[in-house]
């Protein structure tokens, strides 16, 4: 599939980035059909254990651990390259739940012991830890109120927990003296239950229960806790939106053929102007929304305060759900008939598209959560 | 010229407070916000006033007398300039003649016209369009026949902005009929004084004289006036499109915009109205993301690469965008978006209904937003004729 994007024309790799992008690259290049994405769809856990270990293999895992905890302490601009690929290979695994999410909450646990027991384990793809912090639907409020910690035990449930069902372990926020802290809770551990919703896209939300479930070791003290959650919220904010542009871009990629090849009225769809003017409006979305994420990248590997994280992360992650929504339901348009079956591959992407778009806070929550971090001047 | 000041070696907060103060303390007052295109005889000696501070062509290299901004601080001057409400001059010098001399003049050209610019000498403006060559531009028909070392000029212009108010005109005229219709094009730099020239002006839907016609008369221009040689003018316009699809795809109409419709919002109480915000965010957002494609390609230029014909995605998104903001002003306005006068705001008077009409060309010149869009299909998609 020929790459659209405008990266090649306007946009500058350094030879190491080059690198990176060409093993992501190849990586999908081995399941052009996406045979792997309908061999774990609705099928528990929804990932693929072996692609897991493969990722590992091929270092992504640790791009946002430093060195020093063991990891390849690269940047925010270089992580994206790999996600932009696994948005368009739609590959079946947990990557910015497990090595974004979790991982960046773990590279902040208070304890540097714990950090050097736990890390490399999660960067060789032997463990992997869920992290449930959410407590009500559209929330994007990293405090616990409704999971509490007493005297060790637990008590409360979290939802919309992703790919839980193959975790090893869980990382869970609770409400306690003090603050939010942050626990490690084993998978088997007693008083836990999880209940699946199957999700669109072939994987699962899990809601967690946890009742007078012992805690493992704390992670984060409650003075801390909050905080740390925003930080890594915020970071896995901005990594969906990379992954969402992979989404859309080959979205775009596959419906752009699609009108050269199809052929009505003795010519290709493509040479009418009612079809061209729409595929050049998804297109402008998607270089919009990577001129973002471009921008994003920068100011997340710059030393830019939580604040101004929080603002660029709202605004990522509303342009990109948008857009990719956009552009998913339009590639459907532009197919036709065929692109409404389960058949045509072209409706995955619209899936992950829906599932992505609304994990970790949709477009509209995050204009309205731009707007209450930087309206105060102008109203 | 070579201003000796590296602007891009301050940082930006500091950069946005020398521009701030310098506009606060030089920018006439009573020209804030203008509704409508300045006339030389209002903006003059603004022009004057800032070409002898060195700030008339902020994205000219430096060794031209530009500022030689990057593309953030590109940014922050004209935020800037739209927050404070400072007018457009007649600058199609600093946008389009000088940027294209610096990429396509011969030297003598460079070292007579450059300087003129800066100096508030020669005020330029474009004669392309043709009552019969709009959207289809290389279909233009004004004639230039060669006699000795002069061409001899006959036809008609339109849509010329502010030619009343400018001494030079940049120009296609065809001196070749056979062949493709793009291959008998050349550019041309005219004195306006020159016998035979007729400007007269256009009434546009804001009531206001913006646009204008030019006639052409038997005109002689030395040949020496052609820039990148005879025949080359489609080369050469396309060039300078390219310098125009940036400037108007820039983020600096649409940031004025947003500003007008913010103090508009502010006077009448929408920003307790959680519909209100919420449209009025997501057309900031527009905005901001407009700026972060921009900067991208900015960084092309300043890197010395080429920009093709995507840049066009710039000013169809900004000139939408622009759009949308004016319509959300008529919204918020109640009954007075249908009057010429306005709101009263802390920012001075916001007219509503000015800037609504006023955003509706946009979308029209400098090639439609259509017509952007079957090249867009054609040069980003490879979608079939």
């Amino acid at each position: 599939m020929e790459d659209i994007s405008l990266q090649a024309k306007i946009d500058v790799l350094s030879e190491e980035q080059v690198l990176i992008q060409d093993s992501a690259v190849a990586f999908i290049a081995r399941d052009p059909e996406l045979k792997q994405v309908r061999a774990n769809r609705f099928v528990q856990p929804g990932f693929d254990r072996g692609l897991w270990r493969e990722i590992a293999d091929a270092g992504w895992l640790g791009f946002l651990v430093p060195e020093d905890e063991g990891g390849v302490g690269l940047g925010f601009a270089d992580l994206s390259l790999v996600l932009i690929q696994l948005g368009k290979g739609l590959v079946p695994v947990p990557f910015v739940a497990t090595a974004v999410l979790a991982a960046r909450t773990l590279t902040r646990a208070d304890d540097a012991a714990l950090r050097a027991e736990l890390l490399p384990r999660l960067i060789g793809g032997d463990w992997l830890p869920a992290l449930a912090w959410q407590e009500a639907r559209a929330s994007l409020d990293p405090t616990a109120r409704e999971v509490v910690c007493t005297n060790g035990r637990l008590h409360g449930t979290k939802c919309f927990v992703p790919d839980a069902g193959g975790a090893d372990a869980f990382i869970v926020s609770a409400a306690e003296a003090g603050g939010t802290a942050l626990y490690l809770v084993e998978r088997d551990a007693p008083g836990v239950t999880l209940a699946f919703e199957q999700r669109v896209d072939g994987g699962f939300f899990a809601e967690i229960r946890f009742a007078d479930t012992p805690v493992g070791k704390q992670l984060v003290a409650p003075e801390r806790g909050a905080a740390v959650l925003a930080a890594a919220l915020d970071e896995a904010r901005f990594a969906v939106s990379a992954e969402l542009l992979g989404v859309m871009t080959r979205a775009l990629e596959i419906s752009v053929d699609y009108l050269k090849q199809r052929v009505q009225f003795d010519k290709p769809i493509g040479s009418f102007q009612a079809l061209q003017h729409k595929a050049v409006d998804l297109f402008i979305q998607s270089e919009v929304s990577r001129s973002v994420v471009l921008q994003t990248a920068a100011l997340f590997d710059g030393d830019a305060d939580a604040e101004r994280r929080a603002v660029a992360a709202s605004q990522v992650k509303a342009r990109c759900s948008d857009a990719a929504l956009k552009i998913g339901k339009d590639a459907i348009q532009l197919h036709g008939g065929i692109g409404y079956t389960d058949e045509a591959n072209i409706g995955l992407y619209l899936k992950k598209a829906m599932v992505l778009g609304a994990w970790l806070g949709s477009a509209s929550a995050h204009r309205a959560r731009y707007a209450e971090l930087t309206l105060g001047g102008a109203q | 010229m070579n201003q000796s000041i590296d602007y891009n070696a301050l940082d930006d907060d500091a950069f946005r407070r020398l521009v701030h103060d310098w506009m606060v303390a030089n920018y006439p007052e009573e020209l804030r916000f203008p509704p409508e295109r300045m006339h030389w005889e209002q903006c003059g000696r603004w022009y004057l006033k800032l070409a002898e501070k060195g700030w008339l062509a902020p994205g000219w290299p430096r060794e031209y007398g530009g500022m030689g901004l990057d593309a953030n601080k590109l940014l922050i001057f004209m935020d800037v300039c739209e927050s404070h409400g400072v007018g457009r001059t007649p600058d199609q010098g600093m946008t389009m003649v000088g940027p294209l001399l610096i990429q396509h003049g011969s030297a003598e050209q460079k070292a007579y016209y450059l300087p003129r610019i800066l100096a508030g000498e020669h005020i330029w403006c474009q004669g392309y369009s043709e009552p019969g060559a709009g959207s289809d531009l290389a279909s233009l028909r004004t004639s230039a026949v060669r006699d000795g070392d002069h061409y001899v000029v006959n036809g008609h212009k339109i849509w010329t902005t502010l030619a009343m108010d400018a001494n030079m005109i940049f120009m296609l005229v065809r001196t070749q009929n056979t062949g493709k219709k793009q291959e008998g094009i050349t550019f041309l730099l005219v004195p306006l004084d020159t016998p035979g020239i007729t400007v007269r002006p256009i009434i546009n839907l804001g009531m206001h004289d913006e646009f204008a016609e030019v006639f052409f008369d038997d005109v002689r221009v030395p040949v020496a006036n052609v820039v990148g040689g005879e025949n080359n003018g489609w080369t050469i316009a396309k060039a300078l499109l390219g310098h125009e699809r940036i400037f108007i795809g820039s983020p600096k109409f649409a940031t004025l915009a947003m500003y007008r419709l913010q103090s508009l919002a502010r006077a009448v109480g929408l920003f307790d109205d959680p519909l209100f915000v919420s449209r009025y965010t997501a057309l900031k957002l527009d905005v901001e993301d407009l700026g972060a494609a921009y900067r991208r390609f900015v960084a092309v230029l300043k890197r010395g690469g080429h920009i093709g014909a995507e840049v066009s995605m710039l000013k169809i998104w900004n000139t939408e965008t622009q759009q949308r903001i004016t319509e959300l002003m008529l919204e918020a306005a109640g009954e007075s978006a249908g009057i010429w006068g306005g709101v009263a705001t802390a920012d001075g008077p916001v007219r509503p209904a000015g800037e609504f009409i006023g955003s509706r060309p946009t979308t029209i010149y400098g090639g439609s937003n259509e017509v952007q869009r079957n090249i867009l299909a054609k040069a980003a998609l490879g979608l079939p004729g």
